[in-house]
């Protein structure tokens, strides 16, 4: 009679972590619809890179270039 | 012996001399060529600081406008060097200053775009690192 008692209990107890665990698994499954999904682009990344120049490297050359063109006129023909 | 080496050394100099003079007329006549397609729109400055042709062009003129393309980039090398900086920085500076002052209306001269424009009364868009 004792015995059949505490395995009655035992299985009432397993029985309830089992539904527990199966409400677990519903939930991360639930939360993973929440998930930020990150896919690779297939196309590589291209970051154009042309005009890259330097406002201020533009600016402290403007008197040099200057100097250039009417240094060189053969070079720079109107 | 010395007699022919004279000789020879005399035929020579007078061959480099030919040659010389040819090559001075030819790099004359040639820069008209650039003027001139200039002044057609057919090769115009561009914002790299080197001379473009727009369209195709003969293989005297393509000359030309390499020859011309070349020397500047000697002359960005050395300023570059000078200042410390990329050629490119130095040519694009130049292209800024070439697109802003010495583009005549009527002219042709491209952006960074790549696209081939002529130059209206008003004066051009220049990019932006231009400014300042």
């Amino acid at each position: 009679m004792h015995m059949l008692l505490t395995e009655a209990r035992s299985r009432a107890t397993s029985g309830a972590m089992k539904r527990f665990a199966t409400l677990m698994m519903a939930a991360s499954v639930a939360a993973c619809g929440g998930c930020v999904q990150v896919q690779a682009p297939d196309k590589p990344i291209e970051i154009n890179l042309n005009v890259n120049i330097k406002q201020e490297v533009v600016l402290s050359l403007k008197k040099d270039a200057d100097a250039l063109i009417t240094d060189n006129p053969e070079l720079f023909p109107k | 012996m010395t007699h022919q080496r004279n000789r020879l050394l005399t035929a020579l100099t007078a061959g480099a001399l030919v040659l010389g003079l040819a090559g001075a007329a030819y790099a004359q006549a040639a820069g008209s060529l650039v003027s001139t397609a200039l002044a057609d729109g057919d090769v115009g400055e561009q914002a790299d600081g080197y001379l473009g042709i727009k369209g195709t062009a003969s293989a005297a003129l393509r000359g030309e406008v390499d020859a011309i393309n070349i020397k500047r980039r000697a002359a960005y090398t050395q300023l570059a060097a000078q200042r410390g900086v990329t050629v490119k920085d130095v040519a694009a500076t130049v292209g800024c200053q070439t697109l802003a002052t010495r583009v005549a209306a009527g002219r042709a001269y491209q952006l960074p775009d790549g696209v081939w424009r002529v130059k209206s009364a008003a004066p051009i868009t220049l990019p932006a690192y231009c400014a300042g």
